[in-house]
Parts: C-alpha cells; sequence; structure tokens
C-alpha cells in the first residue's frame, strides 16, 4: 500500500465523481424529509433518470432534451409517491418500495424491449465535462478539478444554493416548519400539501439528475439497475449529514472516497495481507447506523418526517 | 425517517418513552376481498402496460400461467419458489404484527444462509442426524442476531428500524462479497460465481419427490420446515401469552404498558423471530437447493415479502397464498420470456403494482364501497 493509492490526485478526482450521484440523491432527501415526507423511492427516480435520460438522448441526439426527459421521469415517480403519501396518506415507505421495484422492473423490461441483448446504442451525446484551463499544470490541483463533469460543479452549486435556501430564506422556513410542525405551520397560514408536493417532486428531479449523471455524463450507456443503491446511499448520506445540504455533501464525500479506496487499494497488501476491499463498502451503512443510533453524535429528523398530514376537520 | 421520536408509551416504572411502533396500517378488517381486488388490478393495469409496449397480454399471462402451472415439474419448482417466499413473509408479517416494519428480511435470508453454509461445511463430516440440526440452528441464529440489532436499537436507541434495516440489507451485501470472493468462506475451486465450499452430505434436505413421480423435481424437504414456520407462526402469535403480548404491542404500546407489557422488550423480541424466520429460509435455499453459499444468490425474496406479507394480511393462510402466488411469478416469468418473447421483467412491474395499489388502499376501499374497518382499532391506540 502506497500513499498513491490513498491521497492520489486520481483518488480524489475519483472521490468528487464518486459523491456526486451519491450526493444528488442526498439533497433530494434532505428536501423532501426536511418537508416531512420520507421518500426511500429515490433510488426509482435515479434509475429512470438514467434510463430515459438515455432513451431521450438516443431519440434526439440532443443532450438538452436528454436532460429534461431525465427530469421528467424522476418527476413522474415523485409525483406518484407524492399522490400516494400526501393525498392518499398511504404509508410511505411502501409506496417507496412498490416505486424502487416498478422502477427496477419499468427500465428493465423497456431496456429488453428497446435495446434486446445488444446494450444502448454508442456515441451517444453526453453530458460534458468542464475543462478548467486556468488549472492545467497546477500540480495536484489540476488533476483533481481540471476536468470534472459539468453535473459534480451544478451539484457543489446546488448543495450551497439548498443550503442557503432552506435556512437563510423565508421559503425555506416554511419548508421545515411543514416538516416539524404541520398543524402550526398550517395555522400561520402555510399550505402544508403544496409545500410538501413541491418538496417531494424537488427530491424526485434532484434524484434523476443524479441518475442521469450516471447514465449520459460517465457510462455512457445505460445497463439493468445501474444505480445500485445509490439512492439508498444517499438516503445513508442524508441521515448522516443531519438533514442539511453541507452535512449531505460531507457525508457523501466520505461514502465516494470509501468507494474510490475500494477501487485503488484493489490488490494493495498491508504486511503481506490483502486489504479485504470489499468491507470498504460497508462504511456508509455501518457509519450510518452510528449515526442515528447516537454513537457518534445525535442524528434526529425532523419531527413530523413520515406522518402524514390531515387537516383540520377532516381527521 | 418515520415516527422516530413520536411517543406514545410511558410504561410504568420507565424514565424515557419507549419508541413508538407504527400504527396498524395493515391489519384490514374484512376477507380476502381486497387482496384479491388489488391483484385483479394490478394484473388489469399490467395488461395495459404491455398492450402499450405493442405485445400481447393475453399471450402473456397465458405464458406465464403456463409456466408456473403447465406441468407437474413446473408446479414443483413453483413451490420450490414459494419457499423462501413464505420464511420471508412470516419475518415481515410477525413484525407488522408487533408494529414494526421489517425491511431487512432480504439481510437476515442472506446472514442466515452465510451462517448455515459455514456450519454446513465446518462439520461436514457429521452424520446427518446431528449436522442437519446444528445447520437449522445457525440459519435461524444468523438470521435471528441480525433481526436482534434492530430490536435492540429500536428498543434502547429509539433508531427507526425502517433506517437500520435498509442499511443492514446493503452492509451484509458487501461482507457477503468478501466472505465470498477472499474471505475466510472462499471455495478455492469456484469457478464463475463467487462460493463458500461446499456443505456435508449431511447437511443437504433431501428431494422428496423420486424420479418416478416428476422426473428431475428439485422440491426439497424444506417444504416442511416452511409448513412447520408457519403452524409456529399461528401457534405462537394465536395460541401463546408472549403471542397476545407480541399483538397487544402492535395494536397500541400505550394501553400494552399500561397492562403491564413492556413495549422495549417485546420489541426486541419479535426482530429476534422474524429474523429467525428468515434465517431459516436462507438456510432452506442453501441446504435444500445449492449446497452451497453463491455470492448474491437470493435476487429479493426479503423485499418481495412485503408484498406477500402485506397482501397475506400478516396471517398464516394469506401469506401462504401471496407467497404462492409471488413464486408463480418468479417461476412463470422465465417461461414467458423464452416462450411469449416478453421480458420476465412484466413480473417485477406487476409486483410493484400489487404493492402500489396496497399501498393505496384507500383507493382501493372507495373502490369496494366501504370505508370501515381502520378507525376501531385506531380509536385503541
Amino acid at each position: 500500500m502506497t500513499i498513491e493509492m490513498l491521497l492520489g490526485a486520481s483518488v480524489l478526482a475519483a472521490t468528487l465523481r464518486l459523491a456526486t450521484p451519491i450526493a444528488l440523491a442526498a439533497l433530494g432527501g434532505v428536501v423532501t424529509e426536511r418537508g416531512g415526507v420520507t421518500n426511500i423511492a429515490l433510488e426509482a427516480c435515479m434509475l429512470v433518470g438514467a434510463f430515459f435520460g438515455i432513451v431521450a438522448a438516443d431519440r434526439s441526439r440532443n443532450i438538452w432534451i436528454a436532460l429534461a426527459v431525465a427530469l421528467l421521469a424522476g418527476l413522474a415517480v415523485a409525483a406518484l409517491h407524492a399522490y400516494a403519501s400526501i393525498t392518499l396518506r398511504s404509508d410511505q415507505i411502501v409506496s417507496g418500495m412498490a416505486l424502487n421495484i416498478l422502477a427496477l422492473g419499468l427500465t428493465t423490461y423497456l431496456d429488453y424491449q428497446l435495446y434486446g441483448t445488444t446494450g444502448t446504442p454508442p456515441d451517444l451525446p453526453a453530458l460534458p465535462d468542464l475543462q478548467l484551463g486556468f488549472l492545467t499544470g497546477v500540480p495536484y490541483v489540476g488533476d483533481v478539478l481540471g476536468a470534472q463533469n459539468s453535473v459534480v460543479w451544478l451539484m457543489l452549486l446546488l448543495v450551497l444554493v439548498l443550503q442557503v435556501f432552506l435556512f437563510r430564506t423565508v421559503i425555506g422556513l416554511r419548508l421545515r416548519a411543514v416538516g416539524e410542525h404541520p398543524r402550526a405551520a398550517e395555522t400561520v397560514g402555510i399550505r402544508v400539501r403544496r409545500v410538501r408536493y413541491a418538496a417531494v417532486l424537488a427530491s424526485g428531479a434532484l434524484a434523476a439528475i443524479g441518475g442521469a449523471y450516471l447514465s449520459l455524463g460517465v457510462a455512457h450507456s445505460f445497463t439493468d439497475g445501474m444505480t445500485g443503491g445509490r439512492g439508498f446511499i444517499g438516503l445513508a448520506a442524508m441521515i448522516f449529514g443531519r438533514w442539511t445540504p453541507v452535512g449531505a455533501l460531507a457525508a457523501s464525500l466520505i461514502f465516494g472516497y470509501g468507494n474510490a479506496l475500494s477501487t485503488s487499494l484493489q490488490g494493495a497488501t498491508i504486511g503481506g495481507a490483502r486489504v479485504p476491499v470489499q468491507l470498504l463498502g460497508t462504511l456508509p451503512y455501518i457509519l450510518t447506523i452510528f449515526a442515528v443510533a447516537g454513537f457518534v453524535g445525535r442524528s434526529r429528523p425532523p419531527a413530523a418526517d413520515g406522518v402524514p398530514y390531515e387537516t383540520e376537520g377532516h381527521a | 425517517m418515520t415516527q422516530l421520536q413520536g411517543s406514545t408509551t410511558t410504561g410504568p416504572g420507565s424514565q424515557s418513552p419507549a419508541p413508538s411502533v407504527r400504527q396498524p396500517t395493515f391489519q384490514w378488517a374484512g376477507g380476502p376481498a381486497i387482496p384479491i381486488l388489488s391483484v385483479v388490478i394490478a394484473l388489469l393495469l399490467g395488461a395495459v402496460f404491455v398492450l402499450a409496449t405493442g405485445n400481447d397480454p393475453v399471450a402473456a399471462y397465458a405464458a406465464l400461467f403456463q409456466g408456473a402451472f403447465g406441468s407437474p415439474y413446473d408446479i414443483t419448482e413453483t413451490i420450490v419458489s414459494t419457499i423462501p417466499l413464505v420464511l420471508t413473509g412470516l419475518s415481515v408479517a410477525i413484525a407488522f404484527r408487533t408494529g414494526l416494519f421489517n425491511i431487512g428480511a432480504q439481510g437476515q435470508l442472506l446472514v442466515g444462509a452465510l451462517a448455515a453454509g459455514w456450519a454446513g461445511s465446518q462439520f461436514a463430516s457429521l452424520p446427518g442426524p446431528i449436522l442437519m440440526p446444528i445447520v437449522i440452528l445457525f440459519g435461524i441464529g444468523g438470521g435471528a442476531f441480525y433481526g436482534g440489532i434492530v430490536g435492540v436499537l429500536k428498543a434502547l436507541r429509539g433508531v427507526n428500524e425502517v433506517i437500520t434495516t435498509i442499511m443492514l440489507n446493503y452492509t451484509i451485501v458487501f461482507v457477503m462479497h468478501w466472505l465470498l470472493q477472499a474471505g475466510p468462506m472462499t471455495a478455492q475451486n469456484a469457478l464463475g460465481t463467487p462460493a463458500s465450499t461446499p456443505i456435508g452430505a449431511g447437511a443437504r434436505l433431501p428431494v422428496i419427490l423420486p424420479n418416478e413421480v416428476v422426473v428431475f423435481s428439485r422440491l426439497h424437504a424444506g417444504l416442511f420446515l416452511a409448513a412447520a414456520a408457519v403452524a409456529v407462526f399461528w401457534f405462537l402469535l394465536w395460541r401463546t401469552p408472549l403471542g397476545y403480548r407480541l399483538r397487544a404491542v402492535g395494536l397500541g404500546p400505550r394501553a400494552a404498558a399500561q397492562a403491564g407489557i413492556d413495549p422495549r422488550r417485546h420489541m426486541i423480541l419479535v426482530m429476534v423471530i422474524a429474523g429467525g424466520f428468515a434465517g431459516l429460509g436462507g438456510m432452506i435455499e442453501v441446504s435444500g437447493l445449492f449446497g452451497r453459499v453463491y455470492d448474491g444468490f437470493a435476487s429479493s425474496y426479503g423485499f418481495d415479502a412485503i408484498a406477500v406479507a402485506l397482501l397475506g394480511k400478516n396471517s398464516p393462510l394469506g401469506i401462504v397464498a401471496a407467497a404462492l402466488l409471488f413464486g408463480a411469478f418468479v417461476h412463470g416469468g422465465a417461461y414467458m420470456q423464452s416462450h411469449a418473447n416478453i421480458s420476465s421483467n412484466l413480473v417485477a412491474i406487476i409486483q410493484a403494482l400489487v404493492l402500489f395499489v396496497i399501498a393505496a388502499e384507500a383507493l382501493v376501499r372507495s373502490l369496494v364501497g366501504r370505508r370501515r374497518g381502520r378507525k376501531p382499532v385506531e380509536a385503541i391506540a
């Protein structure tokens, strides 16, 4: 094992790359749960974003149309979840599970139908990398940041925007009020259901960008189930980051780093023993369990998170 | 996430409020009308989808049925797929009965399989009558341990079980990669899929139908273990004081605490039991089908189990019926893909629709035209 394997520029560049889809899902989770709706269908939103983005790229040959279609797909799944959880007051976990299974079945079915066993076509338009010319030649930093995908920067921007939005704006305050104490929020004239719908839809859009990044930005193709649980790691990052955008980013970077290490440490040895790289994959989940159990600081969700809201007189 | 803090219970003598349990959302009143209607609606929606993608829904469903029940061999294969779903379904259902949502049956099944696989190869030379009980106990114990973690964290630290079970499901997947690819259980000579070293002959569940009855049937004695588990589930819940207390906590932890039942203790207990059912399911797969643990072998039995439990209304016979339906989907789906050229993933879509329709229970209820059922229960809680 060498320092290069642990802290080389390529490892850090990979960390940022791998953290991006996780962070986007986590941001979605922060927004929806701050509004009081649990959305474990983020995985589904990512997956349909990844798939329909590729299909649209194939049909339109235009990356912006592809991105828009990916967003719409994520919004559609989120809308179903919002309708079930907010209007029908269904169990949010069951609805989310159903949508996850549905998205996996649907995309795999349509993938088979459209592309058979040959796979998605090559030479699709892609989400562009951002070449930062002024960083070229800057040692280390240039190698880490100089040629990241545009979505990586978009994600970082969204973290800042959402952090300010949630904690420094009136609308953000209203969103949090709806998630903490919907009855009180309604008493001061906030439309609880409307805010919750908006929050769930936003979470679907954010997760879908993460999915589109995976297919249109990184892989340039779609493979069945390619999100591979990143929506759930996003939920873990949200919890570990204590339901804040900046915290979620920090958690995503930690998880992304663990992920990057499991590649860079492949075959590495410590004192003659193989590093069990597979076990690095457990890092996000074990850290998150420790966090919610209060062993490393207490992670507390919004008070009304996951509880359906009934307007006065309706109950 | 859900109801982490919504405390409802302060039992006599307890200092802090006990963690809340889920409101008994899924203990529907009435007979099988609503579950059957849910399946019908899901099949109709599935048919619309098949039609919309330019395929023939009648051909699809005919092939699905043919594949699942078309020959004696297919019927036995459908039952083979049903067995693990019964066990994971019982796991999810008993937790529901106590007001907990066990999304972790998948992880518990895998731990049970790994524990059984380890014991089966470690003590491979022991004779069957000694080895088989050991392997069964390891399977149950592995799952119970993994479920118990969830119960302890819920009862003592107030951690929502949905979070822990999701996290533990993923944790074991990576631990399994390690164990079977480069860890202590890895088979040295395994080709292709990473796997554990084979279990001893005495740890194998025998095939119960001889070739003269059904040729090449894989239907194994795990069927009897599954049947026994269903009986235990029923007897435990409705014929023992422990079962009564578990159900009381599920119906209303506050009322239960008033009656002197400690909700925390029973949350831990029920997660241990739930994990045990799922772990036995993992053991049965290893001992009955593969003879070793393959990396990632259990596709989605633990996730399908949620739909099985909900569709079966957390009742023994309901779970068996729902597991049979989903088992038929699993086995029939492959035939449908090869004979009607429709992706077997249609099955996943129908399963998801069933689950979504169940979640949208209010919608179905208004279709059936009766809105009673949940209110009286809520009044207790």
